[in-house]
């Protein structure tokens, strides 16, 4: 047994609404293993993206330990936790979330500006990068002269790019239609199977789920 | 580091906020620099007049030569002083009589003043620099006049060959123009020492006293005129006299320019303020990725920064350029220590430039700064809502 990459004990998140706490996360716990693929479902507003973020780095935990790539998050300051994201996370959005003043390889080069790479080095990267997602000719290309499913592709190149430890996708194919998804799924796999790269994926489509060797479902704060 | 082409692009991307901007930030600069121009243009033209040998008598407590008031009898005992060395070449002094005449401006209504500097056989002579450029040199003791560059035309009667009424029933002819490398005799008439004398009422006396006197020995040679009791006179080095007859003219319009400056250029910081605003809260989830991605806050805080401060800078050089551009106009305006006319140009020097540019930087970093540390303080989660 692979040891586990993602460790989160008696997590707890409350938000603050007005003078109502909501709990989001209420005392759970989630161990993923190095390499899996896991599909995380559960009606909306169950908390599917706030255990994503807390997992990324992007939020602390009310409450519970959370140790993701042997780094400790809960004691991380908001410095520590960007460098930590930088090193060890790549992000996959539902909306792509690419830079539009940005080519795609501008795009996807971004990560390494945080590394001491060199510039040839970077371009390099990216272009492998791209290469893997299968866009290497449009690289000069902007966002909005490319296909929602092929911005998708970019995004993923600037995810893996940084050859991260985890990547998180939030509802990675949700503004995709069904054949574009497709893609997107087939890539993800790939990634998984021939790169070994360990994948959390946020998802309400079961159709998505299926591709993942793991489900869990989320809800009312506890993982079933 | 975020790429310095990325905010570049950006400002592409909204190119007409950029450009109206930019341009309201280059308003403040041209103002700024041009006003410093224009005063620096001022000390410049009055230095231009001073020799580092000559010095100027005057009557004690006179301010400037208009108020000078000296006997016929003191002019020997100053240029014979004892401390006074003979010069190498030419005179050893002169003395000339300033009055101020009102005459009928050309192409605008009204009258206004001009200097008349009554002058004697050695006044050319000693200011070896001034050359005759049109005409020939006035004859002594008789009614001819010639006039600086700066004013030729100027007024009516004021070019070769014309005539003009020195005072009622006084016409004199101009005969010669002259230039002196742009100072202030070029916005004077010379006229005949005695004539100026008889028109004006002013027989026996001159306003001025010009000796030639080598640095070394110019403390020699105040000391003893100003410890001569019955003399009552001042003695001050050129450069310094016509210091004292700018400084007021130029500190004002530096003063009254750099006020007007600071004036606009909170209404251009505003300007600034709300297009980097604007700018920060169209690309919220922009700079969320960016913080996802693992750039810090102060990597987003430095390129918003650096944002407003390429636009800054673009209206700085549009504003320093244009300002530039006014070195070509030749500036009329009445000079406060003699109310007289006098022509003044733009003079731009290299620190002028770099301030201008360093005022619009300083705009753009205040303007920048509230903008960029909202944008600093945007949430990485913000990148993962939609
Ligand atoms: N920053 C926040 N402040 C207050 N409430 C929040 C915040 N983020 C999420 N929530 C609430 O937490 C719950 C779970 O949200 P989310 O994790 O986005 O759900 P899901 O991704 O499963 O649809 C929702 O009720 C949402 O309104
Ligand atoms: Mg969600």
């Amino acid at each position: 047994m692979e040891p586990s990459i993602v460790e989160l004990k008696g997590i707890t998140k409350t938000f603050q609404r007005g003078k109502e706490p909501i709990v989001v996360l209420d005392g759970l716990t989630l161990e993923i293993p190095t390499g899996s693929f896991e599909a995380l479902m559960g009606p909306s507003g169950s908390g599917k993206s706030t255990l994503l973020n807390l997992i990324a780095g992007l939020d602390r935990p009310t409450q519970g330990s959370a140790v993701v790539a042997g780094a400790n998050l809960v004691s991380m300051s908001d410095g520590e936790l960007a460098k930590f994201r930088a090193r060890h996370i790549g992000f996959i959005f539902q909306a792509y979330n690419l830079l539009p003043v940005l080519t795609a390889i501008e795009n996807v080069e971004l990560p390494l500006l945080l590394t001491n790479l060199s510039k040839t080095e970077r371009r390099e990267r990216a272009q492998t990068a791209l290469r893997v997602v299968g866009l290497e000719e449009r690289m000069k290309h902007y966002p909005r002269q490319l296909s929602g499913g092929q911005e998708q592709r970019v995004a993923i190149a600037r995810a893996i790019v940084n050859d991260p430890t985890i990547i998180v996708a939030d509802e990675p194919t949700g503004d995709l239609d069904r054949k574009a998804a497709d893609d997107i799924l087939n890539l993800l796999e790939r990634l998984n199977k021939e790169f070994k790269k360990t994948i959390l994926m946020v998802t309400h489509d079961p159709h998505a789920a299926e591709r993942a060797g793991v489900t869990r479902k989320l809800d009312k704060g506890q993982l079933q | 580091m975020i790429p310095v082409s990325y905010n570049l692009r950006n400002l592409t991307v909204r190119k007409t906020t950029t450009a109206a901007v930019a341009l309201g930030l280059g308003l403040v600069v041209f103002v700024f620099a041009s006003v410093l121009m224009l005063s620096n243009g001022i000390k410049k033209t009055m230095g231009r007049s001073a020799s580092p040998d000559v010095a100027v008598v005057l009557r004690k407590g006179a301010t400037a030569e208009l108020e000078s008031v000296i006997e016929e009898p003191s002019i020997n005992l100053v240029l014979n002083d004892k401390e006074l060395p003979l010069p190498a070449t030419g005179p050893r002094g002169i003395a000339e009589l300033v009055v101020v005449i009102l005459l009928d401006k050309v192409g605008a209504p009204g009258l206004s003043n001009a200097t008349v500097r009554g002058v004697a056989d050695g006044s050319l002579a000693f200011r070896p620099n001034i050359k005759i450029i049109a005409g020939r040199a006035a004859q002594s003791g008789s009614d001819e006049v010639t006039v600086g560059k700066a004013i030729r035309g100027r007024f009516k009667g004021l070019d070769l060959d014309q005539t003009f009424e020195l005072k009622k029933n006084r016409p004199v002819k101009v005969v010669g123009i002259f230039e002196d490398a742009g100072s202030s005799y070029e916005s004077e008439v010379w006229a005949d020492l005695n004539l100026v004398r008889a028109s004006f009422r002013r027989e026996g006396v001159v306003s001025v006293i010009r000796a030639r006197v080598e640095p070394s020995k110019f403390d020699g040679y105040k000391a003893s005129i100003e410890s001569n009791r019955q003399l009552n006179m001042q003695v001050l080095k050129e450069a310094e006299y016509y210091d004292k007859q700018s400084e007021g003219t130029s500190t004002f319009i530096a003063a009254m320019g750099i006020m007007i400056a600071v004036f606009f250029s909170v209404g251009a910081m505003l300007g600034a303020m709300i297009t980097m605003h604007a700018a920060v809260a169209n690309r919220q989830r922009e700079i969320g990725t960016l913080r996802a991605l693992g750039f810090s806050k102060a990597s987003i805080l430095f390129s918003f920064l650096i944002e407003s401060i390429m636009l800054a800078l673009l209206g700085g050089v549009l504003g320093a350029g244009a300002s530039l551009a006014m070195g070509m106009v030749n500036f009329s305006m009445v000079n406060f220590a003699s109310w007289s006319e006098i022509s003044f140009r733009f003079e731009p020097t290299p620190g002028i430039i770099a301030g201008g540019i360093i005022f619009a930087t300083v705009m753009g970093l205040f303007g920048g700064l509230f903008p960029a540390i909202r944008a600093s303080r945007v949430s990485p989660i913000d990148a993962m809502r939609s």
